[in-house]
């Protein structure tokens, strides 16, 4: 299609729509108010399990763990006080406990010293003792000696639940399996792990409980925290790209409705696609949702400056408020419907990568960039009619140019007298930082990712860094051919052996499985002597062991040991989190096992191998979604200007974002997370805008008169100021993610800074100088 | 004749009546609680406890126990599966609630009789099962205040709707809620609610049998409606008021299994 055909469809739309234009504000508001009905059905999840598709490998190995050995996911609870042996702080322990228990929607079992009882190996039996009696004694009494000395009679029992020094004690709330997501979001749009973190939060932060300094941590509560932080940071967020989208508007159109209409735009971009997402019950993650929302700010204002900045030229020339209005979306329609059309197709390249956060933000991001487009593309033209007619006002070039148009016409003077220097200096930058791609690294850690800034990440990490606490784990489970293997003393000799074998591991800090119990029980059983804490000869004892061990109340083994006796399970906490190393640690050790044990399976689950996964999915993922985007973006130039090469010339610029902003990562050591993993293909859908709307006007201009450096010039002075000043507001609007203390968002908003002054200056400096040497319109005619 | 009859049958009415009108949620439970069972008895059982996704795990014991004066000894042993046959538990029961109970266990495997001694928590559950040993009937009656709801009609028998709260707020459940066969007297539907007053477990009797004259629960079920794990018990072969040696309960009966 010619350019000015497709200008003359924009231009009947306009004209059509300027009719019915009351019409058009009545359905707006319409679909506005739908659409707020929409979004309080909208469900938010943030949990870890939920970020695997359906069908993952890793998935389908996690819910095969939890159906054989129940929910991996607990609240742990860190108190610290001056001595806890004391009546005080001892009756608050177990009220806390008690609490805790009772008022978690899916609390199952508390472990700590107030509400353990174990077994004592006596001469002529076993004394079945709790460690803290229902009356507590007295601070001081030889009772409560008794107790301290009761509390650290057990090592294996200790190391778990108070620290050396009796400062310290931890609560563990063992949870009981979760609803499937269809179950719970018929009764609720909360997420069972958001339930119980809140609920801990509530219980923790009750003044009665202050002297105990109680810091959570566990799945449920570190999400829920993240849920909270994120909803604060959006807010927050939202508030400042408002803020900056009222005085740009208001500098830039010095009207009301220059301000009006943007944050219409966002309106109806960010409303109508969360009413969707309420709607069709789609997953939505609350840590990626800040991307659509400024999103929806940095293109409605990129939008709408394209269209005021046309529309005040066009009224500076003839003054006709309705002429204005058709001549503008005529003129600019086109631009922008395909700038929002390859920013929607970036956006939804992260639909290939199988991490639901990931679809989440490219279903969500082209959604909301979709109604942005259309709300513009309805309320801006609306808008703008409305009004007296205004005389013309002749600008200094008596063609309504303006200042900054001529200083653009003189940039563009400037870059055709220096090419070769500007080239040159292009590929220096280019390759250096081109080798800076090859040093990216993933990460998923909160540490890396939200960073110690944040409060309730300093927390979690204060607890998983004492001594009792841990803040990763992962869980190896071995398989047997048969049932009842389990229960064999060479098999869980084996364990054994797996369970020295990781204790050797620099990352490793405390190993947990059934042998604590069963070597527990072996050494009660005979009179509590020290030499029997081993595991038993016969299959027989093993099983008659826990058979007592059941029969005296205990619980724990099933967490342990699979109802057929067929699989046990070996849970590693590890100190610290370093993804390179713990990757090579968990390779080593599954290599091994497998070598150490011919015939039987064993398989790591748990948050750690969940994260490398993950990790893994992410840098793949992140290319393809790029490569998708490439060739897309380079297919619809293609068919858009008629052209290959203007499409293969087209992409040029715009690989300069991801040159720029991969290469500053590399080098500065900034990991690919979740939220740095959209930018690339992000920053491509974004600033191709910016040469189309290049490579649009210079066509028109040429097509006017095919001489390039004549519509280079009038490009520059037509569409230069729009692009400049667009990527500059986008800039500024991106640069709201770096006030925040989350360092995800820091290094989301620095780098989309990066790429889009990266992307403008290749606009500014390398598009003209490829238009003209490859004569991407044909050669030039006589006029 | 017929006018001694014609009394009787009206003072039995009038009783039925104040019996009805009178009676109370803690005389329905004490009635429970007092069903006859017997000077002695034997049974059989078989436990399947069912996870949610539907692994299984079977148990098959036998039990003897003989009541002397108010105290009662037992003696249990596992027949099933082969790794745990023989595994005996003998326990005397005393009434007197400051005496503790004395109890002993065998290990086959090892050749030795342990004597446990200490409590362990009465909200326990029972052999892994979704039953605690309340539930099994070692719960007094004032360990809760019954209040009596209605009466009603469930599976065709008329029942006493009785809801239970426990004294003490440390028990596992909040409250819960009998349907009390009024023929029997044996609890047939248990609604046991959460401290969050959400319903946690239910039991279900699936079968009262009257065995020598004795009602019988030959098949309950405890299903754990929030993780999903049931456990079904079923008895076999009861026998009332057996002939039984006091030797029966002793550690030398115990090391000798079955």
């Amino acid at each position: 299609m010619k350019s000015h055909k497709i200008n003359m469809f924009f231009g009947r739309y306009a004209a059509f729509l300027l009719r019915w234009r009351w019409t058009a504000i009545a359905l707006f508001a319409i679909v506005l108010v739908a659409s707020f009905l929409g979004m309080s059905k909208m469900v938010q999840q943030t949990s870890f399990d939920d970020y695997f598709i359906e069908g993952d490998p890793m998935l389908v190995k996690t819910n095969e763990f939890k159906a054989n050995f129940g929910n991996d996911y607990f609240v742990g609870i860190l108190t610290e006080c001056d001595n806890l042996f004391t009546k005080e702080n001892l009756t608050l322990m177990r009220e806390l406990g008690e609490e805790l228990l009772d008022s978690l929607s899916y609390g199952d079992k508390i472990t700590s010293l107030v509400d353990l009882e174990f077994m004592l190996g006596t001469d002529d039996g076993m004394e079945i003792v709790q460690i803290v009696p229902d009356e507590i004694p007295e601070t001081g009494s030889p009772e409560m000696e008794q107790i301290r000395s009761l509390a650290y009679s057990k090592p294996h029992v200790a190391r778990k639940l108070i620290s050396q020094d009796g400062r310290n004690a931890w609560i563990l709330v063992k949870l009981r399996a979760f609803p499937s997501e269809e179950e719970w979001k018929q009764t609720s749009n909360v997420s069972p792990d958001i339930v119980i973190g809140e609920e801990v939060t509530r219980i923790i932060t009750k003044e009665k409980y202050a002297s105990l300094h109680p810091k959570a941590t566990g799945m449920p509560y570190v999400t829920q925290q993240k849920s909270v932080y994120i909803g604060q940071e959006m807010g927050r967020l939202v508030m400042i790209a408002a803020i900056i989208c009222i005085l740009v508007m208001l500098l830039m159109t010095r009207s009301l409705r220059g301000i009006v209409c943007p944050f219409l735009s966002v309106i109806g971009g960010i409303v109508i696609t969360f009413g969707i997402a309420g709607y069709t019950q789609m997953y939505v993650d609350s840590t990626v949702l800040m991307i659509p929302a400024i999103l929806a700010f940095a293109v409605a204002i990129a939008y709408n400056i394209h269209i005021f900045s046309y529309f005040k030229q066009c009224m500076r020339r003839h003054g006709k408020r309705k002429q204005a209005v058709v001549e503008t979306i005529s003129e600019i329609g086109w631009s922008v419907v395909f700038c929002g059309l390859t920013t929607v197709i970036s956006l939804m390249s992260f639909m290939v990568i199988p991490i639901r956060p990931m679809k989440c933000v490219g279903m969500m991001s082209s959604l909301t960039i979709l109604f942005v487009l259309l709300t513009t593309l309805l309320m801006a033209p609306v808008l703008l009619s409305f009004g007296k007619d205004k005389k013309p006002k002749a600008g200094i070039d008596g063609e309504g140019g303006t200042r900054l148009g001529r200083a653009m016409e003189k940039l563009n003077d400037f870059t055709f007298k220096h090419s070769k220097p500007i080239v040159a200096v292009f590929a220096v930058v280019c390759v250096a930082l081109g080798i800076g791609l090859w040093k990216i690294e993933p990460a998923f850690d909160i540490e890396r990712t939200m960073g110690k800034a944040v409060p309730y990440v300093n927390d979690v990490l204060t607890v998983g860094r004492s001594e009792l606490g841990a803040l990763y784990s992962y869980d190896l489970v071995m398989e047997f051919e048969n049932e009842d293997d389990a229960k064999q003393p060479e098999n869980l000799r084996k364990l054994e052996q797996l369970e020295e074998l990781v204790g050797t591991y620099s990352l490793t800090k405390r190993t947990n499985s059934i042998l604590d119990i069963i070597k527990d029980l072996n050494q009660t059983l005979n009179g509590g002597n020290k030499a029997f804490y081993r595991i038993p000869k016969t299959e027989e004892e093993v099983a008659q062991m826990l058979m007592l061990y059941e029969n005296a109340g205990g619980s724990e083994a099933e967490y342990w040991m699979d109802y057929g006796y067929k699989r046990l399970r070996l849970m590693v906490e590890i100190s610290d989190f370093n993804s390179a190393e713990v990757e090579r640690e968990l390779n080593d050790i599954a290599k091994k096992t497998e070598e150490m044990f011919p015939g039987v399976t064993v398989t790591a689950v748990g948050n750690i191998p969940q994260y490398t996964t993950m990790m893994q999915y992410l840098v793949r993922g992140q290319m393809q979604s790029f490569i998708i985007s490439v060739l897309i973006i380079a297919i619809i130039l293609m068919i858009a200007f008629q052209s290959i090469r203007v499409g293969l010339i087209g992409l040029i610029p715009n690989l300069m974002p991801a040159i720029f902003v991969g290469g500053f990562m590399g080098w500065m050591g900034i990991p690919l997370d979740m939220m740095t993993a959209t930018l690339i293909p992000m920053m491509l859908g974004m600033v191709v805008d910016d040469t189309i709307h290049f490579f649009n006007h210079s066509k028109l201009e040429y097509d006017r008169k095919p001489n390039y450096t004549y519509a280079l010039r009038r490009t520059f002075r037509v569409v230069g100021v729009a692009i400049v000043t667009t990527s500059i507001i986008t800039s500024a609007v991106f640069a709201c993610f770096a006030t925040s203390a989350c360092t995800m968002c820091i290094n989301f908003g620095v780098l989309a800074v990066i790429g889009i002054l990266s992307a403008l200056l290749a606009d500014l400096f390398i598009t003209p100088l490829l238009v003209k040497k490859f004569k991407v319109y044909g050669k030039e005619k006589e006029c | 004749m017929k006018r001694y009859f014609f009394l009787a049958a009206l003072l039995f009415v009038a009783a039925m009546q104040l019996n009805a009108q009178n009676l109370t949620g803690r005389d329905i439970v004490q009635r429970v609680k007092d069903r006859p069972d017997g000077n002695s008895r034997y049974a059989e059982m078989q436990l399947t406890l069912v996870k949610k996704n539907g692994d299984k795990r079977e148990r098959k014991m036998v039990s003897w126990a003989m009541d002397e004066g108010k105290d009662t000894k037992k003696i249990m042993f596992f027949t099933y599966p082969g790794d745990v046959k023989g595994t005996g538990f003998l326990t005397w029961d005393y009434d007197q609630s400051s005496k503790e109970d004395d109890k002993w266990l065998y290990l086959p495997a090892m050749k030795k009789t342990r004597r446990i001694s200490g409590a362990s928590s009465k909200t326990d559950y029972f052999m892994g099962t979704d039953f605690t040993y309340d539930d099994m009937g070692g719960r007094s009656v004032d360990e809760d205040k019954h209040k009596l709801l209605r009466e009603e009609v469930r599976d065709g028998h008329k029942c006493w709707v009785v809801e239970s709260t426990p004294v003490d707020s440390r028990e596992i459940y909040s409250r819960k809620v009998s349907w009390i066969r009024q023929d029997c007297n044996v609890a047939v539907y248990v609604e046991f609610y959460d401290k969050l007053n959400k319903l946690h477990r239910v039991m279900t009797v699936l079968d009262v049998k009257k065995i020598e004259g004795f009602w019988t629960v030959m098949k309950m079920e405890m299903k754990n409606v929030q993780s999903g794990h049931s456990t079904q018990i079923v008895v076999s072969g009861p026998k009332y008021d057996i002939k039984v040696d006091k030797s029966m309960f002793t550690v030398a009966k115990l090391e000798k299994c079955l």
